[in-house]
């Protein structure tokens, strides 16, 4: 069976002022039919804009310059522009990251929802009001409030209406893209268990984009770790219980881990490096406690560390030690120093 | 719904406020007139019996205190007495010249407002365009040209040079009377050209340059993309993007009027176009000062008409604004 | 961003001289940093247009051939009445015989002036309402926005025709009424800018190192309002010239002083616009490019205190 969706070698550019910045860069991964994949990693490491490029709204300046999104199959890149404005939605839909501003203020949420219905089947009102009313309902919003505009909603009721209008048309594919942010923690937490629910409950095949970890660990079944444009881990679940590449255990000590509350929070200390001219070796070297030479001089290539589970790192066979070193705080904070 | 009563009812409060202040200050400058108002035209050969009669029908032996008060409640009556020189009741002249201004602003302010709607939304629309950076420019330098002159320059090559067009007036002497008649008349369409071209080329640019920045405002919103990852066509999205850039126009279109009702007295001096500020300036220089404060009255009076509607529109079509 | 800014350039004048002074400081560097303004292309034109107008306005008497009333003859002694553009006359003569070039010339004296005291005046006037209203509140702000309501209710040509022609039409009077005319903007622009100001860190650093109210509005809060009146005065200037011209046109200007809206009042009355296009086209472009050059120095700045004009 072909996978839901199938990102192949892409690769994708924005046209700045100070050139073009190489925002992905050959990036592949797949997810089959009700799988959930996390997409982890630092804000401005092309997460988001895989997002974009999966739903065709990349910004002007932005365009995949190589590769493919199979969608089922059919390279959406490359699709004439009315065909794929018909997938969207309908197909592939979007929780966004800014609910706040995801709804066009000056209409009803209920208009807004139903504008997403009429743009792709002819239903008759009665059936687009009930469809509404059902999901408004699944979502836990109450029905009186379809009338309301969006500002009289607050900021989880929105994403959880967004979360409605997502699934509307019940698209085969569903884009979270940090569909938490600027949302309370509390919030978050529901926003993400409500997410959870649906996609088991509805077998739906899911993307989420997000730069927590801990977020993964609890819901995906699968992940890809980014960094500066590649993907620099990908795997299941073993991802978290056996990372093997360095940055996988820095994003695994920055967030808390329940089962071990006496262990030091660690942050991975510098910033990741200019997408414009990246760096010739190992992108994450200049950051790496265990960089070496040779890091910063060839980039290595992704390599399968078991089956399902791969790591671009030169020192995988070392993993293990590196996982035991990285748990010292010292060891990031010399690194921090070092760069 | 509560609220929006409690702040009509306190803006209101605030309009009579001002109109009142208005109202006073204008009393007062009329009381500094040199002498009395017979003296300025009631012929010398008056005998003394007469013009104190005369003064006695206008109250001017009053004290001042009645007089402030009876012309409080004679301006709040829309009763402005009788002209010095036309025979006619002031309001009626007033009636008469209100007409005919909004005759010479109306047509330009809808085709501004229309034309500059269209032209900002899609010069904001297509950022950094050759069209929207020619655009702006033109709009920006239209903005800041004297009109007047603008006028004058139109009237010397269009009426006195090329002869294609009249050099004034409303309409031509004899020509079409009363308000249907004379719209459906070419010969005012024509009358109005040249003035409504001026008044035009000034006022489009407000529309224009608003439209353009809110437009590019509302461009960087979120919910575009959204709407872009609905599917839905781009006519639609544009759609969107413009109700949104259109919130502010609407209070702007209020305001512009009421300055432009009482900006457009040069245009009407150099088309001579029989409108209130024209009026205006012919009551100051005959004298005439009844009409004169009657002029001044209606002229701010509109204006604070106007801003008082912008401000209520303003909730009216923004379901964001709350009154608390 | 600013606010750190406005912090630091606070903390660095805190241990210097006498108040006045410090204020006086604060004026002249920001005076200094308009020198920014030459970056910018639209800047260069307009401040190049406005240095000749002010050249011509201090060199009239030596510009100018004939006084701005002189009536010039032939050497028959014949008046030179409404004659075309000559080498005596430059721009033609006026249907009395005055020199269309001279009154030009004499004109940018009236502009200049009228701009620059209506602009100043109004800024003072608009500032000072402005950062009391907002500062201190409660009722103090309560009567001064109701009389600024007041004032924006008033339509400022028929009310300052009415002025005018009750009391006796001088160039004094036109730029008082243009004060009052323009001090309303600033003054609501100025306030609105001190509420947020006056929430800012070093305003209650200032208050609980104990300064005073006067203190804190003009050491510390007013320094941050100059930028914004500053491009008020451009504005100011701007809107007072064309203000003044419009009245004169419409025949409320000073009889005594030849400005350009005069000389236009004057050809107009005389139907010139039919006859002599040499006395109609010198005064009205005069006018357009003085207004342009200012417009264009205001623009200039305007990007440059709101970076996010900048895309045009």
């Amino acid at each position: 069976m072909v996978s839901v969706l199938e990102v192949v070698d892409l690769h994708i550019r924005y046209g700045t002022g100070a050139g073009e910045a190489r925002a992905v860069d050959g990036v592949s991964f797949s997810i089959e039919a009700g799988e959930y994949l996390g997409l982890v990693g630092e804000s401005g490491c092309g997460k988001s804009t895989i997002a974009k490029a999966v739903l065709g709204i990349l910004p002007p300046n932005g365009r995949v310059a190589a590769g493919e999104i199979r969608f089922q199959g059919r390279d959406i890149v490359r699709l004439p522009p009315a065909e794929f404005r018909q997938m969207r939605w309908r197909d592939i839909a979007l929780v966004p990251q800014s609910a706040m501003n995801g709804f066009d203020p000056v209409y009803t949420v209920e208009q807004q929802i139903e504008e997403a219905i009429v743009a792709h089947v002819s239903w008759p009102a009665a059936e687009r009001r009930k469809r509404i009313e059902e999901l408004f309902a699944m979502v836990g919003l109450e029905r009186q409030r379809l009338s309301d505009y969006p500002h009289q909603f607050s900021g989880g009721m929105r994403q959880r209406a967004m979360i409605a209008m997502a699934m509307v048309l019940d698209p085969t594919l569903v884009v979270a893209d940090e569909p938490t942010t600027g949302l309370d923690v509390i919030v978050q937490d529901q926003i993400l268990q409500r997410i959870k629910a649906i996609q088991e409950q509805l077998q739906k095949t899911m993307l989420l984009i997000t730069h927590d970890m801990a977020v993964v660990a609890e819901n995906c079944d699968k992940i890809a770790v980014m960094y500066a444009g590649r993907v620099v881990e990908y795997g299941g679940k073993e991802v978290f219980r056996t990372p093997h590449h360095p940055y996988t255990l820095g994003l695994c000590n920055a967030f808390p881990d329940l089962d071990d509350r006496e262990r030091e929070l660690i942050s991975i200390p510098g910033a990741p490096p200019s997408l414009v001219d990246p760096p010739r070796g190992c992108r994450f070297a200049p950051r790496c406690p265990f960089a070496t030479p040779h890091c910063s001089d060839v980039d290595p290539p992704l390599v399968e560390v078991a089956p399902g589970h791969s790591a671009a790192c030169h020192y995988l066979d070392r993993a293990a030690e590196f996982r035991r070193m990285s748990e010292d705080p010292e060891i990031w904070r010399r690194a921090g120093e070092a760069a | 719904m509560q609220g929006f009563r409690r702040y009509v009812i306190r803006r209101l409060m605030l309009l009579v406020f001002v109109i009142w202040c208005i109202l006073t200050i204008m009393f007062g400058l009329f009381q500094l007139l040199p002498g009395d108002p017979t003296s300025i035209f009631i012929d010398s050969n008056f005998s003394p019996d007469m013009i104190e009669r005369q003064k006695e029908l206008w109250g001017l032996n009053d004290p001042i205190w009645l007089q402030y008060l009876r012309y409080i409640r004679n301006m709040a009556l829309f009763d402005f007495g009788q002209s010095f020189f036309q025979i006619a009741p002031v309001s009626e002249i007033m009636a008469d010249k209100v007409k005919n201004t909004a005759l010479m602003i109306v047509p330009a302010l809808v085709i501004s407002i229309v034309l500059g709607t269209v032209i900002g939304a899609i010069a904001g629309w297509r950022r950094g365009s050759k069209f929207e950076q020619s655009t702006v420019a033109t709009s920006l330098f239209l903005h800041s040209a004297p009109s007047f002159f603008v006028g004058i320059l139109v009237l010397m090559v269009f009426s006195y040079q090329l002869r294609w067009l009249p050099p004034g007036g409303m309409v031509s002497l004899g020509g079409p009377d009363g308000f249907w008649e004379m719209i459906v008349a070419r010969d005012y369409w024509v009358h109005l050209i040249l003035p409504g071209l001026v008044l035009v080329s000034r006022e489009i640019t407000g529309p224009i340059l608003l439209l353009r920045s809110s437009m590019l405002e509302v461009k960087g919103s979120d919910f575009l993309d959204i709407l872009r990852a609905k599917g839905l066509p781009e006519r639609q999205i544009v759609t969107h993007a413009t109700r949104n850039a259109l919130l502010p126009l609407v209070t702007y279109i209020a305001v512009m009027t009421g300055l432009l009702f009482q900006g457009q007295v040069l245009l009407e001096i150099i088309f001579a176009w029989p409108g209130i500020g024209r009026e205006l300036v012919q009551a100051l220089n005959d004298l005439d000062y009844p009409v004169a404060q009657a002029a001044l009255y209606v002229m701010a009076l509109v204006t604070l008409a106007l801003n008082f509607i912008a401000d209520l529109l303003y909730g009216v079509i923004d379901p964001r604004v709350t009154y608390e | 961003m600013t606010d750190i800014r406005a912090v630091r350039t606070d903390l660095s004048r805190i241990r210097r001289r006498g108040p006045l002074a410090r204020f006086g400081e604060a004026v002249l560097r920001n005076l200094a940093n308009l020198k920014v303004l030459l970056r910018y292309p639209s800047a260069i034109v307009g401040l190049t247009l406005m240095t000749v107008f002010i050249l011509v306005a201090i060199f009239a008497p030596l510009i100018a051939p004939y006084g701005p009333f002189e009536v010039t003859y032939t050497a028959e002694r014949a008046v030179i009445r409404l004659s075309a553009p000559s080498m005596n006359n430059l721009f033609g003569t006026t249907n009395q015989g005055m020199d269309v070039f001279s009154q030009l010339v004499w004109g940018s004296r009236v502009a200049l002036m009228v701009g620059l005291l209506s602009a100043l005046g109004s800024v003072l006037l608009g500032t000072l309402i402005g950062l009391f209203s907002g500062y201190f509140g409660g009722w103090i702000d309560e009567v001064l926005m109701r009389a600024t309501d007041v004032a924006f209710g008033i339509p400022f040509l028929p009310f300052a025709m009415v002025v005018i022609s009750i009391a006796q039409p001088s160039l004094g009077l036109v730029i008082l009424l243009v004060i009052f005319f323009l001090w309303r903007t600033t003054a609501r622009v100025i306030r609105s800018q001190v509420l947020s100001l006056k929430t800012r860190p070093f305003v209650w650093a200032a208050k609980a190192a104990g300064a005073g109210h006067m203190k804190i509005l003009f050491l510390h809060i007013a320094p941050n309002v100059l930028p914004l009146s500053f491009l008020y005065v451009a504005i100011g200037v701007q809107t007072g010239v064309m203000l003044e011209a419009a009245l004169s046109f419409l025949g409320f200007g000073d009889p005594h002083v030849q400005s350009w809206g005069i000389m236009l009042n004057a050809a107009f009355q005389a139907g010139a616009m039919r006859t002599a296009w040499w006395w109609v086209l010198p005064p009205g472009l005069a006018l357009s490019a003085f207004v342009l050059s200012v417009f264009m120095i205001t623009r200039a700045y305007e990007e440059l205190l709101n970076p996010r004009l900048r895309s045009i």
